[in-house]
């Protein structure tokens, strides 16, 4: 019965998996999964290249383990509403969510969010090799971890909520026979960015230099926050003060201003479809965002720009600091099937499956995927590991106000900014007193 | 009189041709739709729009691999019985109002002019909060929502057609013997066909496109249209095709229903029934 | 059936009205007192509303105080007016343009309708398409003139757009109650008229304009109150932006729910939004009561 399941799956997963040890699935096998066999999960689960491709390694999931699986799937940024709505109620609908790192400090501080330590110290439902030391650093810490320092930070008191899948980093995207036409060499400043933007901007009708998030609300912030870091700004300090009106934010919301103002047409108000699209269809010659561009930017399908893309770390400012973020999984406390979703979640981002993903355009969860020859084929590898480097788990605070100060302040903020309707320190100023009267009506500052 | 006649026919060219860019005025941001639905991707991204292409099925395909089917159900019956229970409320409580004088009858027409004016943004919070602890979020609570969202709208409008039944006919039924239900079903209620129909128009559309208390109220299983295509808006690359296509899907049987009911509604309302 | 006892007589109006009372009471009232129960408390969604979480008006206060509240609000007030006047003087000049049966009009009436019948949210992802700055028709339609605009990305663009859109999909709302309201003109007044040599203008403006008086009247007030209503079409076409430029109030509700999950805040300002549109349809009321009139 073992065998052949085994070699069944074996038949169908094809050449990829023939360098691979045995499939996960007899691990599986081992544990006391049995009992969950029958059982059906439900997860909500985001329309997103990276899961488009992780979806299609389901049923196999479902042969080998009996356990079926429901995705109630939608738009990223809808997913919090349906997750709230769900997790408020005495038993909920989703058994795994899959959220935003943003979310993540508020879900646990709300309690609807399971503690994963003492489901891995289950030997019944852990599975044998699952090598938790195996998943990028950075990932788990900036994804996994609540309650460190300042609530989100890796360190004392801090514990695991998630795994994170569908994790990213920042990556600039340039096109390489435009910046050779102008001759102009990859940017490793932004010094170097702004002069190409500029240049391009000038010399190449109908594109744009930078393509970057602007649609007002979380989008807007998002692509602000790009630049803040490595400008060495700061929305919140250790004190909890609001910083964004300080000179180094003022000046990194200057340049997101002349990126935008550089930028292709309709700028002011893309979100990420359109930030990415932009780039992809030639209507802009650099791309400072996701490493999930990896991707759609070698799929023909998507993109026009599959020979002419080339990438280098995300450039320094005043220092180097890229985007830490992406998606984790995680179990909702009021899930009625928590040893089930828990199977699903080590199945899915386990060793073997996560090269898989990966070689098909997703986006790795562990070091040893990187490693892996089908990944190297097709991935920017080193490139990628440099962008690991620096990529900074304090890149945005995610305290539990955060989708308010980033969408209600920020988000209205930055948008009023770029589309030249406020100058940029008065309404940085009104941001910070914003900021503060969130952060002074949550406590934050009692003695 | 020739002249009349010519100046009329004139008319009636100004007449035509109005009625004519109106129409492409309408229509043409629904074909956008349907030709878009139609497209392939790079069809769509190439950059000059045109609503000539080779129709491909493929967005199509994609969108009903989901649980699209489920949410149709969904919708259907939330607005088929949301639809039928406020027509027959609602044109109830208009008859009580017009013809009736009780203890109650102002303050009951007077309040309810006035609740017509709630946004379904203001219930939206407190509905979940009501509904939620008695097992009513999903169908059956946002049926009873819908119908309480359309009553208002609906006695008022019946309201106005039920004044211009002249109470002549009632009064000779009665003197006849016939009691006020059967006077009621058998009488009134097929006069106010125009009527009904209008108010049907009005309530199946809201029903049917309602998003904000849906997204409130429903969960997976019980999800209807509008919420789905909501949920289609995937900011990964707005992929319109598909998104079109779900569009259409929702937008389909409203059309269909105009175009059938179309026909019946507008001959009620030009006969002049409405009329004394 | 036979004529009831003095009695059923007397509950007759109760069993015709109890239905729909009860529904409202039930769907509407309720609900509307639970919000102004939940503006004076300090809960997230899915928390028990519990005595600590009191805060009396202090949410109200700290609501209105909000910058952007207000902002919103001036938006919503200015769409409504812009809207509707618009919508007014379209709906019911095709109305009167159209009275008249003409052949082939059945088709054309039901074609006008159509806007109407869709989902707003479709709407809203037709005409976010149709004013993409990329790929949407209009702007490939304008490329003749070499014109490229961000409809949604720039504030008065964005709030032409959503405006335009409202237009196009409530004219036909207006232009059917107005027609509605001709063809149950008495056409003996309008012939008589004629007869005395009154113009089409004079006829329109001193017989049928008066007599359409009152469904105007309640049309008018339908659509400020929708106006003030929607919120699904700009929710696709822009989601409030850029900046607040087209966060039309009861988007800003809507959303503040889901943002902050602050129940009470949210709930305070859906009491702002409720006394707004219910002083507008009183004030409307005042002009044309549906009580007071008898037949039209």
């Amino acid at each position: 019965m073992k065998i052949s399941r085994r070699t069944a799956l074996k038949a169908t997963l094809g050449s990829a998996l023939a360098a691979l040890p045995l499939p996960y699935v007899a691990n599986a096998a081992g544990t006391d999964w049995s009992k969950l066999r029958g059982q059906t999960i439900v997860i909500n689960w985001p329309s997103h290249p990276h899961f488009d491709i992780a979806k299609k390694l389901i049923p196999e999931f479902t042969a080998a383990t009996g356990i079926k699986v429901e995705l109630d799937e939608m738009q990223y940024l809808r997913m919090k509403d349906a997750q709230v709505l769900q997790m408020s109620k005495p038993q909920g609908d989703y058994d795994v969510i899959v959220y935003v790192i943003m979310w993540k400090t508020e879900y646990v501080q709300r309690n609807f969010l399971t503690e994963l330590a003492p489901l891995f110290a289950n030997e019944a439902l852990a599975m044998k090799d699952y090598n938790k030391d195996d998943i990028i650093t950075a990932y788990l810490e900036g994804l996994g971890l609540v309650g460190g320092p300042r609530g989100y930070l890796p360190g004392p008191g801090a514990k695991l909520y998630g795994i994170p899948y569908g994790a990213e980093c920042s990556v600039l995207a340039y096109r390489k026979d435009i910046f050779a036409k102008h001759n102009l060499a990859p940017p490793k400043t932004y010094d170097d960015m702004l002069a190409a933007a500029r240049k391009v901007k000038e010399k190449e009708p109908g594109m744009g230099g930078l393509t970057q998030r602007a649609q007002a609300g979380h989008q807007v912030t998002a692509g602000w926050l790009m630049h803040l870091t490595p400008y060495d700004g700061l929305v919140i300090d250790d004190k909890f003060e609001p910083r964004v009106s300080d000179p180094a934010a003022i000046k990194a919301t200057e340049v997101y201003k002349e990126f935008i103002d550089t930028g292709p047409a309709g700028a002011a108000s893309f979100d990420f479809g359109q930030c990415i699209n932009s780039f992809l269809q030639g209507q802009s010659a650099m791309y400072c965002d996701s490493i999930s561009i990896f991707g759609p930017a070698r799929d023909p399908a998507k993109s026009k720009v599959t020979e002419t893309t080339g990438y280098v770390v995300h450039p320094k400012a005043v220092k180097y600091s890229g985007e830490l973020g992406g998606f984790g999984l995680a179990i909702p406390k009021n899930s009625a099937r928590r040893d089930a979703a828990f199977a699903f979640m080590q199945w899915i981002t386990a060793a073997q499956q996560d090269v898989r993903v990966t070689a098909q355009g997703g986006q790795p969860t562990r070091w040893s995927t990187l490693d892996h020859p089908d990944v190297k084929k097709i991935y920017p590898v080193d490139i990628y590991r440099e962008c690991l480097k620096i990529a900074n788990p304090d890149w945005r605070p995610i305290i539990n106000e955060w989708t308010e100060i980033s969408e209600k302040v920020l988000g209205i903020r930055l948008s009023e900014i770029i589309t030249g309707k406020t100058p940029i320190k008065p309404a940085m100023d009104s941001a910070a007193a914003e900021i503060r009267t969130i952060m002074t009506r949550a406590g934050y500052y009692k003695t | 009189m020739p002249d009349l006649a010519n100046h009329e026919r004139a008319d009636d060219t100004v007449r035509i041709a109005t009625v004519a860019a109106l129409a492409v005025v309408s229509i043409l941001p629904i074909l956008v739709m349907l030709s878009t639905s139609l497209k392939t991707q790079s069809q769509i991204f190439s950059g000059s729009f045109s609503f000539f292409m080779m129709p491909t099925f493929e967005n199509y395909r994609n969108v009903l691999e989901g649980r699209f089917l489920g949410y149709l159900g969904n919708s259907i019956i939330v607005s088929v019985v949301a639809t039928v229970l406020t027509l027959v409320f609602g044109t109830m409580c208009a008859y009580a109002i017009s013809r009736f004088r009780f203890a109650g009858r102002s303050p009951i027409a007077m309040s309810t002019l006035l609740v017509r004016t709630i946004p379904p943004a203001v219930l939206a919070i407190p509905v979940y909060f009501i509904l939620t602890p008695l097992h009513l979020d999903g169908l059956a609570g946002l049926t009873i929502s819908y119908i309480a969202l359309n009553l208002p709208f609906t006695i008022w409008l019946l309201y106005g057609f039920i004044e211009q039944v002249p109470t002549e006919l009632e009064e000779a039924a009665t003197v006849d013997g016939c009691g006020p239900y059967r006077l009621f079903f058998t009488l009134i209620l097929p006069l106010l066909k125009p009527g009904l129909a209008a108010a049907a128009i009005f309530t199946f559309r809201i029903a049917w496109n309602e998003l904000v208390l849906a997204s409130i109220l429903t969960n997976r299983t019980s999800r209807t249209l509008p919420y789905g295509v909501y949920l289609f808006i995937t900011d990964v690359g707005i992929d319109w095709g598909q998104l079109m296509a779900a569009g259409m899907l929702v937008a389909l049987p409203p059309l269909i229903f105009t175009f059938v009911a179309a026909r019946q509604i507008i001959t009620g309302l030009t006969a002049g029934a409405v009329k004394g | 059936m036979q004529l009831g006892s003095g009695l059923d007589r007397r509950l007759t109006p109760y069993v015709f009205a109890a239905p729909a009372v009860l529904i409202m009471l039930f769907g509407l009232l309720y609900p509307v007192i639970e919000a102004f129960r939940l503006s004076f408390y300090e809960v997230r969604l899915g928390e028990p509303v519990t005595a600590q979480a009191f805060r009396g008006f202090a949410i109200f206060a700290e609501a209105l105080s909000d910058s952007s509240v207000r902002k919103s609000m001036a938006v919503t007030l200015q769409f409504s007016i812009i809207v509707v006047a618009i919508e007014m003087f379209l709906g019911v000049g095709l109305a009167l343009i159209l009275e008249k049966p003409l052949r082939g009009m059945m088709v054309f009436r039901t074609l006008l309708v159509l806007p109407m019948m869709i989902a707003p949210i479709c709407v809203g992802l037709i005409w976010r398409y149709m004013f993409d700055v990329n790929v949407g028709p209009i702007n490939s339609w304008l490329s003749v003139f070499a014109l490229k605009p961000a409809w949604l990305a720039e504030s008065g663009l964005a709030f032409f757009a959503i405006c335009v859109t409202d237009i196009w999909q409530f004219t036909p709302f207006v232009f059917i109650l107005a027609l509605a309201g001709l063809q149950g003109i008495d056409q003996s007044s309008v012939e008589a008229a004629k007869m005395d040599g009154a113009s089409t203008l004079q006829i329109i403006r001193y017989v049928k304009l008066p007599l359409l008086a009152p469904i105007l009247m309640i049309t008018i007030l339908m659509r400020v109150i929708d106006a003030l209503r929607g919120l699904e079409v700009v929710y696709a076409m822009t989601n409030g932006g850029p900046g607040l430029s087209t966060e039309l109030f009861s988007l800003h509700i809507y959303k503040s729910a889901f943002v902050t999950q602050r129940m009470g805040h949210s709930a305070a300002l859906s009491i702002c939004l409720l006394i707004v549109t219910t002083a507008l349809s009183a004030l409307l009321l005042m002009w044309s009561n549906p009580l007071r009139q008898k037949g039209r």
